[in-house]
């Protein structure tokens, strides 16, 4: 079977103050379908660099990037956009609600992007599985942390994605409710077959991993199965 | 004898004027007044009057000359250029020695000058003859007199059988009167300030149509009034080589107002000391010596005031000399002085006459 | 220096950072400060040159003496033997036309005059013949040729005279006094005589002593007094018009205000820190003040040298309104004053420093903890539109009241006053009309456009601050397009109906340009054609009636009795024209009636030709044709004072059934008039009025792109303010394109807003211009017209340009790059 994700000698380059710095650095990775993974190091070893090429946000200076067994590199602006639509979800650490939208407003967004129909009836569904149905004519910021989080999680996965990238969802929850987050995005893995790509330097977290991918200085230092 | 306009005037001589012939009979009040059937015509005033230890002179005198192209033609606008009026308005300041001089130059226009029978103006300068006197008044910015003058004489016709000729040939001559002693008072005014006068003037009134020659170029011109209650003028004409012409003449008034006519033959008028104008760069002879053998009379003639040159400011009329002199004589042996103006013309480049 | 050095690192770098927004907030000062200067330059410009060149070539005096038909010229005699030390000089003034139709200005005076003065010129003195100005292009000793009146006069040219401002440009001829009152038949009159008195007396003495030597019926004047009443009577003009020059800074103002808010919001952190350090309120409020001041002081001097290169332009077409509306004048040279420069420029720096003082006061409000507690994103807005609304209610009572109130020394003061207070009131209304607008179009805006639709809303919701401001801006843009737009409008077609009514004859006929006469044997041969039913003889005369320049005319009340269709606004109609030739009546014009207070019924007192008459109003008629106002007698009657018959002009009416133009035309052959039929000459009265409003449709579209500016640089700096939202939308699966559209939303529905607010306001503006400013500055009667054409497709450019203006927005924001706007801290 394809795997979700297949990074193949990727190595990403940055200019930074006119010096050449290294992001990424001949990175080879794998992630299967359905499989929650989690990958973990330092601040600046190359996590988010990791995370936007696997979310087809912007494209490696040497090797490929298969997104569902897609190659990224030769795609245009307009194709990548098609391609995030339909395949990609994404979380980050500060949620990113659109604070002018309701939540259900927030969680149809993709689809409306997209041109879909029914994204009502859709965003309402995905808000149920995250059990906030009920908030669903709630402003952001009516909101807490965790609830945004998962309202951040039904936006991201509203469109029935095979892939979603979360980068630190914890990041600014205590850690109660990170775990309920982690929890939910367990649930995403195992129950709906979407393979989750979660940066995050809590060890908490990244024990409710199936997979973990420890990354140094832009490579990949060690991969590890649960 | 006087100073004569130049405007410029292409008509043929003579044209439609009256020619100054003898025979001609003055009748006054009548011939004060004006006489536009000659060309040019003239009336001038002059006089030396004091206030206590100030001395005076001044001069008004009233050009009118037609102008040959606009005669004969009636109708049209009453600013057609038929009668020009020059008027000559000096002061000579002979205390404070300065002489002030202005002129005004008009067409008669719709009032602005004239002549009419009893009154002479141009503007607001003018000479009006009221209740047997004359009043004049003139005023510029800087200086002005308004003065009665009375006759003490009946006018004088100088000349023989009414006309006094001035060149060879019938009508080179003009109908000359004058008033020789005016009692005159009134007030004159410089530096803002009038002052009350008393003094003597003179009046010559001259009116003809052709009365010199190309090459006569100027001429010295003498009118004295002596203590002794008698008067006299006398006129000679240079030539353009500078020489005085056989057209010389004069007159001497007795105390009665009898005028004798003096020929060429009866005076001399001798040159002397010369002033050079800084101002025109002409040279006058200032001093004169006189001699009147018909009179026993021999005079020195010096001036009130070296300065009294009339400057012209336009193209219209001649710079000249005219101003105050003394006279110093001795008649029959006895010493007489007297006052009055001596004028020359075309030493500041000849004159250009009308013909 | 470590104020400066703060004020340098909190406020000009940041400036520095953005400066394409910055470039379009000083531009549009630059604008603002550039059209009320040029207008100032082009207005003064336009309205210097009275002093025409006859004028100029009088020289110099202290009064001027003159008379309706002439004085009297024995009065010049008087004059120059009063006991007085005056200099008199009488002046001869016409016109002619050159062998090329070209207009020649014809001078008559003293050709003696000065000769006896010190300076008299070398050249002067007694010429025979004419001295022209070189426009003439004849040479000395060749001949003149001039039409006057039906004869064509020749005289030998005597002499050029020299170029100088009087004479540059200018057909002249010179002529002596005796010539010119032959020529041009003014026997036992003089036009002007010009007094210069002695020195040291007073003007009030002079008065004085020549008053009581002047004939009755003549007007004894200051010298240059028609000048003066010339600028007098456009002082109106020229206000109203630098009235409406304003706009544009008070637009430019508003942007002001947007981006001073723009900074306090972005800086509320800064602030918070700065404050946290030490920095005093006053350092803040200075801070954000000092801001607005850079921009202005930038502004203001780019707008000088702008506003010299507009007046330029402008001055033409100033020239053309007050040719059109008012006298022959020719523009004069632009000169740049101080006090013009400082005006403008002071204008700028005021009105940028009361536009920031309330944002500027609000950062220094800011308190420390607070500022950095909750960081910049944080900040929401506290927006009162309720009470924002009262204040707008009780604002646009104001204005209402001051609309009711009359003017004062001829200026519609309350007028304007009411018109700055409904502005004002559109501006506070805004914020309110702004939120309830966004909301009630978003069910439209997602139906038409979708999410970005939504998006684009609801960001403008969330800024409404912001988005009302702008809004405010574009309206009062939009409003006083609008209004200028239905005043014009209204005032052209009340113009047209008038015109209808008024223009009932077939022909009519004139000099060339409408100035001068001609001779009225002209008259009686076309009257006596056999196509011809009637003619109605008019003949017009400038006149000063209480220090304001008039027209005294006269026509033949019969025939517009039975042919025409003067409309009457106060006496009867019948009654009048039927007296009007029986008595010495006048009836008066609507503009005249309004400036001098007469009414039907009462007399005016004018001198004619050296007397006194007294003259009964008999009725006052509507009259759009000219501004100084006009009285009419009947021309029997005028006769009989002033008999000059000569003409202005002739209207003819023809038999039913026939067409007198060829006859008329051959009758014609060789004089200097033109025919126009009753189509050309309302054609033409159109033209001359579409000229005449020029210059309000180029300050309009002034003050549109300096509106369209702010939105420009309003958008930039919300969409560089939301980045990381646009970020996330291209995270969330957007397209570029899709970016693109929410910023070109946001643009579409300002410009929605800004054109409905401003149609609203433009009405309310629009009955101010027509109903109180136009009718106390000029006195007409204008019915209100919707110019429905004119505003729809002036409102379709508005919102044209405001979407347009979101283009280069829109440009960043696609271009963005998500990850960096994402992962910016």
């Amino acid at each position: 079977m394809e795997p979700a994700l297949r990074f193949v000698n990727v190595s990403k380059d940055y200019l930074a103050d006119g010096a050449r710095v290294s992001a990424l650095n001949g990175v080879n990775l794998e992630i299967g379908p359905g499989q929650f993974a989690a990958l973990v190091g330092r601040s600046g070893c190359g996590k988010s660099t990791l995370l936007n090429l696997a979310g087809a946000m912007d494209f490696p200076t040497h090797g490929e990037v298969f997104i569902g067994g897609e190659p990224t590199s030769a795609l245009d602006d307009a194709r990548l956009t098609a391609l995030r639509r339909r395949r990609i979800g994404f979380i980050f650490q500060s949620f990113q609600l659109l604070g002018t939208l309701s939540v259900a407003e927030n969680v149809e967004t993709p689809l409306l992007l997209a041109g879909e129909r029914n994204a009502r009836a859709r965003a309402l569904a995905a808000l149920r599985w995250v059990d906030l149905e009920n908030l669903a004519g709630r402003m952001p910021h009516q909101l807490s942390g965790g609830q945004m989080q998962r309202v951040a999680i039904a936006r991201a996965l509203v469109h029935e994605p095979s892939l979603i990238l979360a980068d630190e969802p914890t990041g600014n929850l205590d850690s109660a409710t990170g775990n309920l987050v982690i929890g939910v995005l367990r649930r995403v893995a195992a129950e709906r077959g979407v393979t989750v790509v979660m940066a995050t330097h809590s060890a908490e977290s990244a024990a409710a991993a199936d997979l973990t991918v420890r990354l140094r200085d832009g490579r990949v230092e060690e991969t590890a199965a649960r | 004898m006087r100073l004569l306009l130049c405007l410029v005037s292409a008509a043929a001589l003579g044209a439609d004027f009256r020619l100054a012939l003898p025979g001609y009979r003055f009748e006054f009040p009548r011939d004060h007044g004006p006489h536009e059937e000659f060309r040019t015509e003239w009336w001038y005033f002059t006089g030396n009057v004091s206030a206590g230890e100030r001395e005076f002179g001044y001069e008004l005198t009233f050009f009118r000359q037609a102008v040959d192209e606009e005669q004969g033609r009636e109708g049209g606008s009453a600013w057609r250029l038929r009668q020009i009026y020059l008027t000559h308005f000096a002061v000579s300041r002979i205390s404070g020695g300065r002489f002030h001089h202005a002129s005004r130059l008009n067409r008669a226009g719709p009032g602005i000058a004239g002549a009419l029978p009893g009154r002479v103006w141009n503007g607001n300068w003018s000479a009006v003859w009221k209740d047997g006197a004359i009043h004049l008044v003139a005023s510029t910015e800087e200086f002005g007199v308004k003065l009665t003058l009375i006759p003490d004489k009946p006018p004088v016709i100088h000349g023989v059988n009414g006309v006094s000729q001035k060149a060879e040939g019938a009508g080179r001559a003009s109908h000359y009167v004058s008033l020789t002693r005016l009692r005159t008072t009134g007030e004159i005014t410089v530096e803002g300030k009038p002052v009350a006068v008393s003094g003597l003037s003179w009046m010559d009134h001259e009116f003809f149509t052709n009365q010199l020659t190309e090459d006569q170029t100027g001429w010295d011109w003498l009118s004295l009034q002596f203590e002794d209650s008698t008067e006299l003028m006398l006129v000679r004409i240079r030539r353009r080589d500078g020489a005085a012409d056989g057209f010389a003449s004069g007159t001497m008034v007795d105390v009665r107002g009898a005028g004798r006519h003096l020929t060429a033959a009866a005076f001399t008028m001798t040159p002397g000391a010369t002033w050079k104008s800084p101002a025109s760069g002409a040279e006058y002879s200032v001093e004169w010596r006189i001699e009147v053998p018909g009179e026993s009379m021999a005079c020195s003639i010096k001036p009130a005031l070296r300065e009294q040159e009339l400057v012209s400011r336009n193209r219209f009329s001649p710079t000249y000399w005219e101003g105050a002199v003394r006279a110093e004589c001795r008649r029959d042996g006895r010493p007489v002085r007297g006052r009055g103006y001596l004028e020359m013309t075309g030493y500041a480049g000849a004159v250009q006459l009308s013909r | 220096m470590g104020w400066g050095l703060i004020l340098w690192r909190v406020l000009l770098r940041p400036l520095r950072r953005e400066p394409a927004r910055a470039g379009l907030t000083v531009l549009a000062v630059a604008l603002g400060v550039a059209v009320t200067l040029a207008i100032d330059l082009a207005g003064e410009a336009a309205a210097g040159s009275f002093r025409s060149s006859v004028e100029t070539l009088a020289g110099e005096a202290d009064f001027e003496i003159t008379a309706i038909g002439g004085v009297p010229e024995e009065t010049v005699g008087a004059l120059a033997r009063l006991p007085l030390d005056l200099r008199v000089r009488a002046r001869i003034e016409a016109a002619g036309f050159a062998p090329d139709g070209g207009f020649v200005n014809i001078l008559g005076a003293d050709f003696l005059e000065g000769a006896d003065e010190a300076a008299a010129p070398a050249e002067g003195g007694m010429r025979r013949g004419a001295l022209v100005s070189a426009a003439m292009g004849v040479a000395a000793a060749g001949e003149v040729r001039v039409r006057v009146g039906e004869r064509t006069l020749a005289w030998p040219v005597a002499g050029v005279l020299p170029a100088t401002a009087a004479t540059r440009g200018v057909r002249l001829v010179l002529l002596d006094i005796a010539d010119a009152q032959e020529s041009v038949g003014r026997l036992g009159f003089v036009d002007r005589i010009l007094i210069r008195g002695p020195r040291g007396m007073s003007p009030e003495q002079l008065e004085e002593a020549l008053r009581g030597s002047l004939p009755d019926g003549v007007l004894l004047q200051p010298a240059g007094a028609s000048t003066e009443e010339n600028r007098k009577m456009l002082r109106a003009f020229r206000w109203n018009l630098r009235i409406l020059s304003y706009i544009a800074l008070i637009v430019g103002g508003f942007l002001i205000y947007n981006t001073i808010s723009v900074s306090v919001v972005r800086r509320r952190a800064d602030i918070g820190i700065l404050r946290a350090l030490g920095a005093g309120r006053a350092f803040v409020l200075g801070v954000f003040l000092a801001e607005a001041l850079a921009i202005a002081l930038v502004g203001s001097a780019a707008g000088v040298g702008l506003g010299r290169l507009l007046a330029e332009g402008s001055v033409a077409m100033i020239a053309g309104t007050v040719n059109a509306l008012y006298v022959g004048s020719r523009p004069g040279a632009i000169v740049l004053t101080g006090p013009a420069v400082w005006l403008a420029a002071s204008g700028g720096v005021v009105v940028a420093l009361v536009a920031a003082w309330a944002p500027a006061r609000e950062a220094a409000g800011v308190a420390p903890a607070d500022a950095m507690g909750r960081g910049r994103k944080e900040y929401r807005e506290r927006l009162r539109a309720g009470r924002l609304f009262g204040w707008s209610a009780a604002l646009a009572a104001a204005a209402f009241a001051l609309a009711r109130l009359g003017p004062v020394d001829g200026k519609p003061f309350f007028g304007y006053g009411a018109a700055l207070l409904a502005v004002a009131a559109g501006a506070l209304a805004a914020p309110g009309l702004t939120r309830w607008g966004v909301r009630a179009a978003q069910a439209a805006a997602v139906q038409l456009a979708g999410i970005e639709g939504l998006l684009a809303l609801r960001s403008l919701g969330a800024t409404t601050r912001r988005t009302s401001v702008l809004v405010a801006a574009l309206a009062t843009a939009v409003a006083m397009m609008a209004s200028v737009g239905i005043m014009v409008g209204s005032f052209r077609e009340t113009m047209i109906v008038w015109l209808g009514d008024q223009l009932k004859a077939d022909y009519f006929l004139a000099r060339p340009g409408r100035s001068g006469t001609f001779d009225a044997a002209l008259a009686d041969r076309i009257a006596g054609l056999p196509e011809v039913a009637a003619v109605d003889r008019f003949r017009m005369y400038p006149i000063s009636f209480r220090g304001l320049p008039s027209v005294l005319a006269s026509g033949e009340s019969r025939v517009v009795l039975t042919s025409g269709m003067t409309r009457f606004l106060d006496g009867d109609r019948e009654d009048a024209l039927d007296a009007l030739p029986s008595c010495d009546c006048v009836i008066a014009s609507e503009p005249f009636a309004t400036k001098h207070g007469v009414r039907a019924g009462q007399t005016v007192e004018l001198p004619l030709a050296g007397r006194m008459v007294r003259l009964r109003v008999l009725g006052v008629f509507y009259d759009y044709g000219n501004e100084r106002g006009m009285l009419v007698m009947d021309r029997g009657r005028m006769l009989r004072h002033l008999p000059d018959t000569a003409l202005t002009s002739l209207a003819i009416y023809a038999k039913p059934g026939s067409d007198p133009r060829a006859a008329i035309e051959r009758l014609l052959a060789g004089a200097e008039v033109l025919l126009a039929s009753n189509a050309e000459l309302r054609r033409g009265a159109v033209t001359v009025f579409d000229r005449t409003f020029a210059i309000t449709y180029a300050l309009e579209l002034v003050a549109i792109l300096v509106a369209v500016m702010g939105v420009a640089g309003a958008l930039l700096a919300l969409v560089i303010d939301r980045r990381r939202e646009l970020g996330l939308l291209r995270f969330l699966g957007a397209s570029r394109g899709q970016v693109r559209k929410v910023i070109l939303c946001e643009a579409g529905m300002i410009g929605l807003l800004a054109n409905g607010a401003g149609l609203v306001l433009g009405v309310a503006l629009a009955l101010l211009l027509v109903f109180v400013i136009n009718k106390q500055s000029f006195g007409w009667t204008i019915q209100f017209h919707w110019p429905v054409a004119a505003l729809v497709s002036g409102l379709t450019v508005v919102y044209a340009a405001t979407v347009a203006a979101a283009i280069y927005p829109g440009r960043v924001a696609a271009r963005l790059n998500p990850i960096e706007v994402m992962h910016e801290e």
